[in-house]
């Protein structure tokens, strides 16, 4: 379970998580959307303990991430598919995570071919186009087998085939009874994998509730997004 | 702390930039042949003559070849972004850290160690018995110093690790190491006496002669530490810079 306590950070004069509450809970996918600078990726590195909040909290399973002795097992994440050395090869990548967090090599070939970069793990991740980093980034996520997983854009890049896999990794994690946070921009993919949907705007809770809930009033959930969000598409204003 | 140790070591060993580090700082061994063969052929042709130590006139070649190596292996993580994935494994900043110190230590130690020895030993071995300056001590003697060398190589490794991790930067990093072994001494060396052997005297690169009982150079004569103390404060660096990039690594976002 993730848990959002009146989370608030600010960079400079910018208020990118305002006083945001919310909880995503096991057993299903929660969609997080917003517009672009809305505060996602800002609220799941405070998640992460990244970023430090300047008020609140953001806890995982009760506690403090950094509180997390081999934290790969509880968490996994994957928020910068880019953020990789790029010449180390996607085996070593994911071999230098692994034995941080006691995982062993086997864990490492199994997630390597789950995702289906089994064929170049020994090629420089460097070299690989972006659907395949997309895909190196959740083989990370998944390497400790944790129950709570949070996925910042994984669609981005992925080939029709990826974005299809995505969704069925996503609905299969969620029914294992884990906890699944994403973020997407495409609403009609989003309506096909989550259950749940938590939107923010500027940095607030805008809704959180389940697509049947959203879609009821509307003809579909990216009419509801944005009828919900009209108001708070406003990039990088100081507020 | 050995899981993210061994971590470390296999981040270390699986980029290419670590073999560069290395690779340049034992170019010092071939020059060093060079070197040493060219004397030779002046003291064949002239009898004798006074030239400078193969392991001490290249020394500065392996001090910034690894001191890149220990600036690398931080300020290359935030570069790139890496830094945020580590830190998700390894959540405990002082630890990650620790962790890259002690392995960026034992590597740049054990590199320049192996690299400073074979020189200073293979010139002694082409030199022979020809007078040539720096071989008129025993092979044995001439010992500590190497390995006092060797040890200003690792502690500057950790003081560019620290000092990136202090300014996230690698040009910052290089630039702060590069300061501390060869502008600051500089400047240290054209104060008025006896300022400038004072102040030289806690200069990195000198720490070296102090610690193992030499003079600092003709001109500075020599320094005020006894080897003890030099010892402290070439450890006394690494520290320091350690200790700065660890609070700032602890409480920046990263
Ligand atoms: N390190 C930082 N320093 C300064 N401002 C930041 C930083 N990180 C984020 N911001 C600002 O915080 C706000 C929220 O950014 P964030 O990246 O969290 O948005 P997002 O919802 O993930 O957007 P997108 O959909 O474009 O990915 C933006 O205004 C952004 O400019
Ligand atoms: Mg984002």
């Amino acid at each position: 379970m993730i848990e959002l306590r009146q989370l608030t950070k600010r960079y400079g004069d910018t208020l990118a998580v305002d006083e945001l509450s919310f909880r995503v809970e096991p057993g299903h996918v929660t969609g997080f959307l917003g517009p672009n600078g809305a505060g996602k990726s800002t609220s799941m590195r405070l998640v992460l303990g990244l970023d430090a909040p300047t008020s609140g909290q953001a806890l995982v399973n009760g506690g403090r991430y950094a509180d997390l002795r081999r934290p790969l097992h509880e968490v996994g994440a994957l928020l910068d598919a880019g953020a990789v050395h790029p010449g180390r090869s996607a085996y070593n990548h994911l071999m230098c995570l692994a034995l941080s967090n006691d995982i062993g090599a086997r864990r490492v070939a199994q997630v390597l071919e789950l995702v289906g970069l089994s064929g170049v793990a020994r090629k420089k991740a460097g070299g690989f186009s972006l659907g395949m980093k997309q895909r190196l980034g959740i083989a990370a996520a998944l390497l400790g087998d944790p129950g709570v997983l949070m996925f910042d854009e994984p669609v981005n890049g992925l080939d029709p085939d990826g974005v299809r896999w995505i969704r069925g990794l996503m609905r299969g994690l969620a029914e294992e009874g884990r906890t699944v946070l994403l973020s997407s921009h495409l609403m009609s993919e989003m309506a096909l994998t989550a259950d749940r949907i938590v939107i923010v705007g500027r940095g607030r809770l805008v809704a959180d509730a389940t697509v049947a809930e959203l879609t009821a009033g509307y003809p579909s959930l990216e009419e509801a997004y944005m009828a919900l969000t009209a108001s708070s598409v406003e990039y990088g204003a100081a507020r | 702390m050995r899981a993210v140790l061994a971590s470390e070591w296999l981040k270390l060993r699986s980029v290419g930039s670590t073999g560069y580090a290395v690779g340049a700082a034992a170019l010092t061994i071939v020059l060093g042949i060079v070197w040493t063969l060219y004397v030779v052929s002046l003291a064949d042709a002239r009898g004798s003559i006074r030239a400078a130590a193969p392991e001490e006139g290249f020394l500065p070649l392996v001090q910034v070849s690894l001191a890149v190596l220990g600036v690398l292996a931080i300020t290359s993580e935030q570069a790139d972004g890496m830094l945020r994935t580590s830190l998700a494994a390894v959540p405990r900043r002082g630890r990650l850290l620790f962790a890259k110190a002690a392995v960026v230590g034992g590597v740049t130690l054990a590199a320049s160690a192996a690299v400073l020895i074979a020189t200073y030993t293979i010139s002694r071995l082409i030199a022979g018995d020809r007078a040539l300056g720096f071989n008129d001590i025993g092979l044995l003697d001439g010992l500590p110093t190497v390995l006092a060398s060797a040890l200003s190589v690792a502690v500057l490794a950790l003081v560019g690790l620290g000092l990136g991790a202090a300014t996230r930067s690698t040009a910052a990093g290089i630039f702060s190491v590069v300061s501390l072994l060869f502008v600051l001494p500089s400047v240290a060396a054209y104060l008025p006496a006896p300022w400038n052997t004072r102040v030289a005297s806690i200069m990195l690169p000198n720490l070296v002669p102090q610690i193992a009982g030499d003079r600092l150079s003709r001109r500075l004569g020599d320094g005020v530490l006894p080897p003890w103390a030099a010892l402290l404060v070439l450890i006394a660096y690494g520290a320091a810079a350690l200790l700065a990039g660890y609070l700032v690594l602890r409480r920046r976002d990263a």
